[in-house]
């Protein structure tokens, strides 16, 4: 229980952007999630490490409601945003909070600067005009200025992952969820999109991301958590988890991963 | 030989009936129309009740699953003579149970009735396979953007799910023209009752025979019409576009996934 005593040391008690405090995800008997306790404080990175199937996705999915937990709590700035004592309910989770997709899921019937603006019209009632000029900065913020009436299917896939990046940003999240999201890339395009999570991370966006790319958990990632069958094995700075696990499992995992 | 040419290809009955048969051809044109956009119109409405979300709508979601179990289960033609024979005699005012509306004759429009009642539910279906061929993660992308169920579907589901489902639902079109002819069982003067008349008048078929040139006059660019349509989002589906028609470049749909070489 060492690790976690550091991680919520670095945290600190109060004022944790988001806290987890014995989550548990059931999909009917499968227990995919059991007993995560984490705190991301404002402005950290903290990058989920794990095989798959160890639940770091579902993990990310509970946080901002896709999937609601089975049992434990969620805070959300000191909000509950779980179970019967909500104060808030998925409306007002999702609206603060961002999601990147592994398979980028833009709106295919709609050019990439739609894509960023129709959310902020609906959900946030912005004016159109208003909008667009959000929508133009982030997607100038993420180089795509040249690509704004673009369809996806006229996209590369990291360019599609920019837009829908940008697409999270125009809503002015709190938090944003990373879910493996250069997984589905080839691999001359992960830079790019790394490139646009490594800017946002020195601008002090806090940031939850789930990732295979053991050169961006260590560079950027200020926390490192690693899962394995649906319980935090480790965590801790990237120094520490990554260079110098303490557990088998840990050692293991960045074998294998590390060994190609 | 000549005996089956001069009984349905008998050139002079053809021309001598021919306004007939085209004034009944019209009516079948008017009843396609407006039964049809009815249906489409229902069967969306039917289909979205079906996705309702939550123990809230549980009731309206099982009553949609029975309507349109009941109604795919039920000839047309039934529910056509059960409207027609018995809504004259509803404690109802004269406006709706003999209606007139746009000066069509009330068998007209009991006939629309019959049709929307029964092609409603079949399209339902249909855009039901439609709304869940779209991928799940559309929704999530919604939802995670604070969208309602009803802005998901209206904003991101449903447009999506329409370009998958035109070329079936254009052939329930066809299907549904076709069955405008069951009209003649409630004396509406569409292309079969007039070319019955006529064949009892004149004993010979021409007549009829003229009213299916007719059909297939409409019916046959169309179903090339839906051909066209599937190869071309096969050719889609082929390339990595997920399923989605368009996207030509004067098109603007794709799927979820990245494509190579764009």
């Amino acid at each position: 229980m060492a690790t976690m005593e550091t991680a919520q040391a670095a945290a600190g008690t109060d004022g944790a952007m988001v806290r987890l405090e014995g989550v548990h995800k059931r999909f009917g008997t499968l227990e995919v999630l059991r007993g995560i306790d984490l705190a991301i404080d404002k402005g950290q990175v903290v990058c989920l490490l794990g095989p798959s199937g160890s639940g770091k996705s579902t993990l990310l999915r509970c946080i901002n409601l896709l999937e609601p937990p089975s049992a434990g709590r969620i805070l959300l700035e000191g909000k509950e945003i779980t179970g019967k004592d909500a104060e808030e309910g998925a409306d007002y989770v999702r609206k603060r909070v961002g999601m990147v997709f592994q398979q980028f899921n833009l709106f295919p019937h709609k050019c990439a600067i739609d894509n960023v603006c129709i959310a902020q019209e609906k959900v946030l009632d912005r004016k159109s005009d208003e909008a667009q000029t959000k929508a133009k900065e982030l997607l100038n913020r993420v180089g795509l200025e040249d690509k704004m009436d673009e369809f996806p299917d006229r996209l590369s896939g990291g360019q599609q992952q920019r837009v829908a990046i940008a697409r999270a940003l125009a809503m002015d999240p709190r938090v944003m969820l990373f879910d493996e999201v250069t997984s589905a890339l080839d691999p001359e395009l992960v830079k790019e999109v790394l490139d646009v999570m490594r800017e946002l991370a020195r601008e002090g966006m806090t940031m939850v991301v789930v990732t295979h790319e053991i050169g961006f958990a260590r560079e950027v990632g200020d926390q490192v958590v690693f899962m394995d069958q649906g319980v935090v094995v480790e965590q801790g700075p990237p120094a520490q988890v990554l260079d110098n696990p303490r557990e088998e499992r840990t050692k293991k995992f960045l074998g294998l991963v590390l060994e190609h | 030989m000549s005996e089956i040419i001069s009984q349905y290809f008998d050139f002079n009955i053809m021309g001598d009936h021919f306004g007939q048969v085209l004034d009944g051809f019209w009516f079948t044109i008017k009843l396609s129309i407006v039964g049809g956009v009815l249906s489409l119109i229902w069967g969306l409405v039917l289909s979205l009740f079906r996705q309702l979300p939550g123990k809230a709508a549980i009731p309206l979601r099982i009553l949609s699953i029975a309507y349109i179990d009941v109604f795919r289960g039920i000839p047309l033609l039934l529910i056509m003579l059960l409207i027609s024979g018995s809504l004259p005699f509803l404690p109802l005012p004269d406006s709706i149970a003999i209606p007139q509306w746009f000066g069509q004759p009330d068998p007209f429009w009991y006939a629309v009735m019959a049709i929307t009642i029964t092609y409603g539910a079949y399209m339902a279906e249909v855009y039901r396979a439609g709304i869940e061929a779209v991928p799940a993660g559309q929704t999530e992308a919604a939802r995670s953007l604070g969208m309602s169920h009803s802005q998901a579907m209206r904003y991101v589901i449903v447009p999506q799910a329409i370009r998958k489902v035109i070329p079936p639902l254009l052939n329930d079109f066809i299907a549904l023209m076709k069955d405008t002819t069951l009209a003649s069982a409630i004396a509406l003067n569409e292309v079969a009752l007039v070319g019955r008349d006529i064949q009892s008048e004149t004993f010979n078929s021409s007549a009829l025979t003229l009213g299916a040139i007719m059909f297939l006059v409409v019916t046959l660019p169309l179903a090339r019409l839906v051909d066209y349509m599937i190869k071309r989002q096969q050719r889609r589906v082929s390339r990595g576009g997920g399923g989605d028609d368009e996207g030509e470049p004067a098109g603007q749909v794709a799927g979820p996934l990245p494509q190579a070489g764009v």
